[in-house]
């Protein structure tokens, strides 16, 4: 066989998915605040464990934190909207693979054709998910702010 | 508009890019066959039926996998229209992909009716009761064209080659549905993998891009469900369908010679 | 450089035919201890047989109303009594268990409300005895075969490899030449039995249903082996043809109760088949639809010129066309934009079937010329003949006759092998070094070529779709032989512009066309030569059925200046032919 290669596989193409549905783009979303929730866990795990290293160690961690200045209340509020979100789309997708919910039935497929399982309910789910996430978000964001004594 | 600029991803990875006059109703096949035809004779995909049946057009055009034959120029809006070969799978040739993995998932599943006795499933002097309602549980499924449409456009299979994909789940689905099927157990076993049901996370652009609704990611779902009733609820399998008796009456055995014609039956 | 690859058994064409006949042979015994091969140019589940669309016919009640006897009447006189009758007989009594067969192994036919396998009226059947499965009848039965086959391991698929002759030795299969697409390999497939299923010839025709792919290989590789084609003139225009393309819309959208009209709104079929309308043989509907386009009574599309009437299922209703036509709705939405519940289709006759092909006897060996059996080869389904559908083929028929012979030459087949001990493999005969030549040396590296292939094809589907149509008649099938010859002249000068090697689908078309173009010369040849009119065979200047002459079967064969021609007797064993009126 002739030299073939495997084209455009891997992450870039699949991570930025141009004209796809809005389940697509929330798969996304959900792997990167996967991610970004699995380095919150190891750098709390990280930060938490200095505590038995003694008053001194974790004094210094503390400080290299509040070092960062903005940042870090920034790099919070990441982690406090990945959480919303990874959570809040988690229960979806839990209704989703263990309960077959907003997915619909099987039918007769009549053209033009309109699958199902990206139809009305799944649609409302979605879409009422970003909205609460969203304001929940912003209201963590004001929390931030008001903690940094801005607001 | 009344002339159309099509762009070529090529075997070496470059662009061609080819003008043609736009006529009405012209079909990215029309448009194609144009460019061999006329121009450039080298160009390969494959393409057959032309009526979106046969699955053989696969490609991506404007970057969502579509079928060429049924993707009309004028509704993709633009006067350029891009046309690569489906991602995810290995290029042969210009937009020719090789689909052998894909097909070698679909074997996988052990897509064919399982029956404990084979001798009664093979007999051909009467068929099993099926209602219009059973049938309607599966027949969704079973309009699969094997285009790897779905296959292409799936997340997870870009990510990791050995997962099954929607299109394999599906077809396993679609006999676990059927109710003359009695190999629920094994392909319960064959989908409860690492790289079976549980890499989706329904991203559920297989059912978007798919051309002949079969709606994939709901057969991946209601396969999951499948595996949980065997798994949690510990459910054993549904018993078949029975038997219906309808053996013809008297019928003539092979080989005998046809009794005389009422003629007076002509002219009916 | 030739690799020769060894197999008890090479199946060429998988569509219905190829693939029940490997169905047949791997489930007995599981196939152990048999070596089989299945080729196609295509991958194995995009056969042509995918696009049937309305149903399989079968004596399934016979306690209700229906009889073999009835089904043969039917197919005999549809078939304007040009059909072998013993073989119509044999092959009536058979279609039932090909049903039940294909239900055992997960088709989804439609189903009446008690269960039991439903059936729905067709055209030129006397009983409502279309099996279908909505309306997608071979894309259903394709996949449930496919799957079957996906059961058993160890046989070979050859996909997309193009098969470019036969050869043959001593009375004698021996094996096949092909060139392997996706490695651009020449390979030579040796075995002790082979198959010819590879379909029709209905891309002569530029106004066509069928596929891309059904370009008459396997009809061309047995006349390019000196092997007689037997009624090739008989070619079936489907009334219902999608304009402009051609695409096909089923006759069961005419069993639900579609109704054609002509410019004035009236259903003209009323003046040609008042008792069956529009459910008559699909020769007499398409004859109609053209004798109402020429007295002006038809439509004219704009762009591209060609004439039609109309389709009308507006009065069936959304429900009925979404449950028992859903595929008829999509083409037209998909390609012409209307929707049957809004408006009519607009249609018009397109070629369709091929009633002619390799002459084969009831247990499908194929036969030579003095109708003596070839060792080792067999052919089944719409590239056989033999024949069963005669001048005209009912619907329903094809897909019944495809199953019912894929399974009698897998049970032949297996017969023959276990008959026949398995012979050392002898030397590679000269006939493969001289093909590999003459593809490789003659035609990819043609000093003088400078015709351009596409340029010839086009030509040859323009002159088919003018003179050799649904009405025919002396001069312009003179013009269309010699419009062939000339054709044929331009082709030895034919440019192969793709050197390389991988999926060279320009050689692929070249070669096509080659076959496309000797077939050409023995349909318009035959229809030139045969002075009457008989089923899909209509001549404005003989338009009577001459039974004192014509009741005999053409066969041809290649001869250097054209082909030869001579003929064969009909079998008539039950009913001895009478008028043909609906």
């Amino acid at each position: 066989m002739a030299k073939t290669t495997r084209f455009k596989s891997g992450l870039l193409s699949s991570l930025i998915p141009f004209g796809f549905n809005v389940e697509r783009w929330g798969y996304v979303v959900h792997r990167v605040t996967g991610v970004i929730l699995i380095g919150y866990l190891a750098a709390h795990l990280f930060e938490t464990f200095q505590l038995s290293l003694g008053p001194g160690a974790w004094a210094n961690t503390m400080a290299a934190l509040h070092s960062l200045g903005p940042l870090e209340m920034v790099g919070l509020w990441l982690v406090a909207g990945s959480a919303l979100y990874h959570g809040a789309n988690g229960i979806r997708l839990v209704l989703n693979e263990m309960f077959g919910m907003l997915m619909g039935k099987p039918i007769m497929p009549v053209y033009p054709y309109s699958p199902t399982s990206l139809g009305r309910n799944q649609k409302i789910a979605v879409w009422t998910i970003t909205a609460v996430v969203l304001v929940l978000w912003l209201w963590a964001g004001l929390y931030l702010l008001a903690g940094l004594g801005v607001v | 508009m009344d002339k159309i600029t099509m762009e070529v991803v090529r075997s070496d990875g470059n662009k061609t890019r080819y003008d043609l006059k736009f006529r009405k109703g012209m079909t990215v096949l029309d448009a194609l066959i144009e460019v061999r035809e006329k121009q450039d004779p080298t160009l390969a995909y494959r393409h057959s039926c032309r009526m979106g049946i046969c699955g053989s057009c696969g490609m991506n055009i404007q970057g969502m996998p579509r079928l060429a034959c049924q993707t009309q120029v004028s509704s993709l809006g633009k006067e350029t229209v891009r046309v690569e070969p489906l991602h995810g799978m290995h290029v042969i040739k210009d937009l020719v992909v090789d689909i052998d993995p894909f097909l070698a998932m679909h074997t996988f599943v052990k897509p064919y009716l399982i029956r404990q006795d084979l001798k009664e499933r093979d007999r051909s002097d009467r068929e099993y009761r099926v209602l219009s309602e059973e049938v309607e549980r599966f027949l969704q499924f079973d309009y699969c064209i094997m285009c790897a449409l779905c296959y292409s456009a799936c997340p997870t299979v870009a990510l990791d080659p050995y997962y099954l994909g929607p299109q394999a789940i599906g077809q396993a689905y679609r006999y676990m549905a059927d109710p003359r099927d009695e190999g629920w157990e094994q392909r319960v076993d064959l989908l409860d993998e690492a790289q079976g049901v549980w890499r989706c996370h329904v991203a559920g652009s297989c059912s978007l891009v798919c051309p002949k609704d079969v709606d994939p990611a709901k057969a991946v779902q209601m396969a999951r469900m499948e595996i949980l009733k065997k798994r949690v609820l510990r459910k054993r399998a549904k018993a078949g369908s029975p038997l219906v008796s309808v053996a013809p009456a008297a019928a003539p055995k092979q080989g005998t010679k046809a009794p005389p014609f009422d003629f007076r039956r002509e002219g009916t | 450089m030739v690799e020769v690859i060894d197999h008890d058994v090479v199946i060429v064409g998988s569509g219905l035919a190829g693939l029940r006949a490997a169905a047949e042979l791997l489930s007995t015994n599981r196939g152990e201890g048999l070596s089989l091969a299945v080729v196609s140019k295509l991958a194995l589940m995009r056969s042509h047989s995918v696009a049937a669309e309305g149903g399989t016919a079968a004596v399934l009640y016979p306690e209700e109303g229906d009889s073999l006897e009835l089904h043969a009447w039917d197919t005999i006189k549809g078939s304007d009594f040009l059909a072998d009758q013993d073989s119509v007989w044999k092959f009536v009594t058979l279609c039932p268990e090909e049903m039940r067969q294909l239900e055992r192994w997960g088709m989804p036919w439609s189903r009446k409300p008690d269960g039991r396998i439903a059936q729905r009226p067709f055209g030129g059947h006397s009983y409502d005895r279309a099996t279908f499965a909505q309306d997608k009848v071979g894309f259903f039965e394709m996949r449930t075969l496919y799957d079957k086959l996906q059961e058993y391991g160890g046989w070979a698929r050859y996909e997309e490899t193009f098969v470019t002759s036969l050869v043959i030795g001593d009375g004698m299969f021996t094996g096949c030449t092909a060139i392997d697409m996706k490695h651009g390999k020449f390979v030579y497939l040796r075995a002790r039995a082979c198959v010819i299923a590879t379909g029709g010839a209905g891309q002569l025709w530029k106004f066509t249903a069928t596929s891309v792919s059904t370009t008459g290989d396997g009809i061309g590789l047995a006349y390019r082996a000196g092997l007689p084609v037997e009624d090739m003139e008989f070619m079936q225009f489907h009334p219902t043809g999608l304009i402009p393309t051609g695409i096909l819309i089923t006759e069961g959208a005419r069993g639900e109760g579609g109704h054609l009209l002509n410019s004035k709104g009236e259903r003209f079929m009323e003046r040609y088949a008042p008792s069956k309308m529009e459910l008559s043989p699909r020769d007499v509907v398409s004859r109609s639809i053209m004798k109402e386009i020429a007295e002006g009574r038809g439509f004219k599309d704009e762009d591209s010129g060609l004439s039609y009437v109309s389709l009308d299922l507006r009065h069936l209703g959304r429900e009925k066309i979404d449950s028992k036509l859903p595929f008829i709705k999509e083409l037209s939405m998909k390609f012409v934009g209307i929707d049957p519940v809004e408006d009519p289709i607009p249609i018009k006759p397109t070629a369709h079937y091929t009633m002619g092909g390799i002459p084969v006897n009831d247990s499908g060996r194929v036969l030579d010329e003095n109708m003596r059996e070839v060792k080792g080869l067999w052919a089944a389904g719409e590239t056989a003949c033999v024949s069963i559908h005669g001048a005209n083929r009912l619907g329903s028929n094809s897909t019944a006759e495809c199953l019912v012979y894929g399974r009698l030459v897998g049970r032949d087949i297996l017969a023959f092998l276990s008959s026949q001990a398995a012979g050392s493999p002898e030397t590679v005969s000269q006939d493969v070094a001289k093909e590999e030549a003459r593809i490789f040396d003659g035609l990819m590296k043609n000093e003088k070529a400078d015709e351009d292939v596409y340029a010839i094809k086009a030509r040859l589907k323009e002159v088919m779709d003018r003179s050799v149509y649904v009405f025919r008649e002396r001069a312009g099938l003179a013009d269309a032989v010699r419009e062939v010859r000339d054709l044929k002249e331009r082709f030895k000068g034919v440019r192969v512009a793709d050197g390389g090697r991988l999926f060279n689908y320009n050689l692929q078309d070249v070669l096509e066309v080659g076959v496309m173009l000797e077939l050409a010369e023995v349909v318009a040849q035959g229809a030139l030569n045969r002075t009457e009119s008989r089923g899909g065979h209509s001549r404005l200047d003989f338009p009577q059925r001459d039974d004192a002459s014509w009741l005999k079967h053409t066969l041809a064969r290649r001869a250097e200046g054209g082909p030869q021609f001579s003929f064969a007797p009909v079998r008539i064993t039950m009913w001895k032919p009478v008028e043909r009126k609906y």
